[in-house]
């Protein structure tokens, strides 16, 4: 199985009544909360963190774009993958890069994220995983201004020309309904012949399906509580067998927020309180209306959420669920190595989970901790989980990981 | 369509397939007498009083946007931009032979038939605007964004200077059956989604440039605390259309034909009469 430390950078020094005072991470004022020399330090912060997981051994490393926010202060993550590319490099490092990704949907310039990740490609030495979003309602629609009805027609055409610009030997014209470009021939394209490509998607059937059709990696966040939103993997592999595809574990992807310490006390007691905030006061803090402006959901998924919200789990009352209510619906995992390595294992071998993306920093949490978090997954978690997976069998089935980067030589 | 009972409603429908009838427009139809066109907001159409009595001495002819008839949602998927849409509805005033008749337009309806009578200067006999979008103005910034992500208990604001009108709290009801609320609010969703192909973000596609064409007898009517469009629009509308007539009602909001109905009632048909 792969393993990958995944974060967002959210600036981490919010006031403690933020979320008296403040309802939304969104539209969150930026001169009256942030300071600008703790603003530099956690972007630096964010990318040494990246870098120590590289060292430590996790198979890759992920981020995500987020436009306007507050709790994730990456609206390009390519600019953080460019360092993070050349350093891995420069320290031979062999990590697979996730950009997970620039968002299809939002984008007015998809030959400029084609451009990117070629650019990536090339300073890694072919060790790029792209991620294909179609974008949050809230950064597609209000931030970017596209009509929300237009997103996923949007995103369709985006991948498309994404795609040929990347493979395509000859120059050509694009005459598309969103993008028109009289002649296309980038320069440079992707060290590898096809970029492995993950979806993050939050369980739409629609769009489960298009993944599946594309042959794509569909990559879960579970912010919303595992426990509470198992059945999407029932529904994904069904799906998938619908569709005739194999049950290889490596089409899926699942990112689980952890935090780990050498006991259970000590973790809740040194990473609760950051846990806490960052749920109540990070993605708890996205008010629902603005992840769905009218339009952006089919008719049916709408009428399918208002029958049966159970997709959202825990996140309608994550602004003000107590720390106990995310610790048991595993919307965080914490506790001792013994005890997460227990629950990612039993999560890993229910929903047959081939690529796991451990989120580390969460919401106020220094620098020093985060590292901790990172070390004490890759030293002692990490060891647990390749057993288990070994155990589980899937490997003895012969799956190929198909969705890995290929490095130059291949 | 309405929830409350003592409203007629429409008579009867036509559908008529406009666009080489890839796409089929569902007509909503009431009352004897002259030709009138209502032109729906982007909440959909909602038959309310004030057509029910426009319907006692005219022929009411409501069409509904392409998307927003049920079990027809793909339908605004085919319309590919803001002037396809106006073509279409020109196609449909031609093939109901309804040229010349008065037309009536409830927010982006409002911009639709303004729209309509800038582009096609003789298609109707009087144009009404009831509280009509389709201007941008930096000091007063249409709200349309804010209500398509507006908690859902502060939309009512949006529309009414007061909200606990029973009118007003009829148009905003749910079924009473609860198994129909899922299918009722993926309806009402689906319907600002079409609209917002042409309302997202701004719904400005160039109507205060063509204003200046509109030659015909022309009523605006707003509400003075009309949350989602400002007032001061009413000026604008004004300033720009020759010979116009602008009326504000005091304490009444956006959707002004159920706040204020006597006053919108009378004040349309002294114009049209």
């Amino acid at each position: 199985m792969k393993v990958l430390a995944f974060q967002q950078a959210p600036y981490r020094h919010m006031p403690a009544d933020f979320a008296e005072k403040y309802n939304s991470v969104v539209n969150t004022p930026y001169f009256e909360l942030v300071d600008n020399q703790l603003m530099h330090e956690d972007h630096v912060h964010f990318i040494d963190e990246m870098l120590h997981a590289a060292r430590c051994g996790f198979d890759g490393i992920g981020l995500t774009e987020h436009g306007q926010s507050s709790y994730d202060v990456l609206p390009n993550p390519n600019l953080q993958l460019a360092a993070l590319a050349y350093a891995t490099q420069s320290e031979g490092l062999d990590t697979a890069l996730a950009c997970l990704g620039r968002s299809l949907g939002k984008t007015k310039e998809p030959l400029r994220v084609a451009e990117e990740y070629a650019v990536l490609d090339q300073i890694s030495g072919g060790r790029l995983i792209a991620g294909y979003p179609i974008s949050l309602s809230f950064d597609s629609n209000i931030n970017q201004g596209i009509p929300p009805i237009q997103t996923r027609d949007r995103f369709a055409e985006n991948i498309m020309l994404i795609d040929k610009a990347h493979k395509e030997k000859e120059p050509f014209a694009w005459n598309g309904k969103y993008n028109k470009h009289p002649h296309v021939n980038l320069w440079p394209r992707p060290v590898q012949p096809s970029l492995p490509v993950w979806s993050p998607a939050v369980g739409n059937p629609h769009t489960l399906g298009g993944i599946l059709d594309r042959d794509q990696v569909f990559l879960y966040f579970s912010w919303f509580g595992p426990k509470l939103t198992g059945r999407i993997f029932d529904r994904y592999w069904e799906m998938a067998e619908e569709r005739g595809r194999d049950t290889n574990p490596y089409r899926l992807a699942f990112l689980q927020c952890v935090a780990v310490g050498e006991t259970d006390e000590e973790a809740h007691r040194e990473y609760g309180p950051h846990v806490k905030a960052a749920f109540n006061t990070g993605l708890g803090c996205i008010p629902q209306s603005n992840l769905g402006v009218p339009g952006y959901m089919d008719i049916n998924g709408v009428e399918a959420v208002t029958r049966d919200p159970g997709d959202f789990g825990i996140f309608p009352k994550m602004r003000t669920a107590a720390y106990e209510e995310i610790v048991d619906a595993q919307a965080c995992i914490v506790g001792g190595v013994d005890t997460v390595a227990e629950q990612l294992i039993e999560l890993i071998k229910s929903h047959r989970i081939g690529n796991l993306l451990l989120m580390t920093q969460h919401g106020s949490m220094p620098t020093e901790l985060t590292k901790k978090n990172i070390s004490l997954v890759a030293e002692k978690v990490m060891p647990k989980l390749r057993q288990a997976w070994s155990e589980a069998g899937f490997d003895a089935q012969g799956w190929e990981h198909n969705w890995w980067p290929t490095g130059l030589t291949n | 369509m309405s929830n409350n009972t003592n409203i007629k409603g429409p008579e009867r429908e036509e559908v008529i397939g406009v666009w080489n009838d890839e796409i089929s427009l569902r007509v909503n139809i009431a009352g004897d007498g002259p030709a009138l066109l209502y032109f729906h907001p982007a909440g959909g159409l909602y038959w309310d009083e004030f057509l029910d009595a426009l319907a006692e001495s005219y022929t009411v002819y409501a069409p509904e946007l392409p998307g927003t008839t049920p079990g027809d949602p793909y339908a605004i998927h085919k319309v590919k931009d803001y002037t396809d849409l106006i073509l279409m509805y020109e196609e449909l005033i031609q093939k109901l032979n309804l040229k010349g008749s008065v037309a009536i337009g409830q927010s982006m309806g409002g911009m639709i038939a303004f729209d309509l009578a800038s582009f096609y200067p003789d298609i109707f006999s009087h144009l009404i605007g009831l509280a009509p979008c389709g201007l941008w103005r930096d000091d007063a910034p249409v709200a349309i964004a804010d209500l398509y992500v507006a908690a859902p208990e502060t939309v009512p604001s949006f529309l009414f200077d007061d909200p606990s009108l029973p009118a007003a709290q009829a148009m905003l009801s749910l079924p009473e059956d609860p198994a129909n609320i899922p299918k009722h609010v993926a309806q009402a969703v689906w319907n600002l989604g079409c609209a917002g192909k042409f309302m997202w973000p701004f719904p400005d596609h160039g109507l205060g440039g063509r204003l200046h064409r509109i030659a015909i007898p022309t009523l605006v009517l707003w509400g003075r605390n009309d949350n989602l469009v400002p007032s001061i629009y009413a000026e604008d509308f004004g300033a720009n259309i020759s010979g116009s007539e602008v009326h504000l009602y005091e304490n009444c909001g956006h959707i002004l034909q159920i706040e204020k109905l006597d006053d919108a009632l009378s004040d349309v048909k002294r114009f049209i009469a």
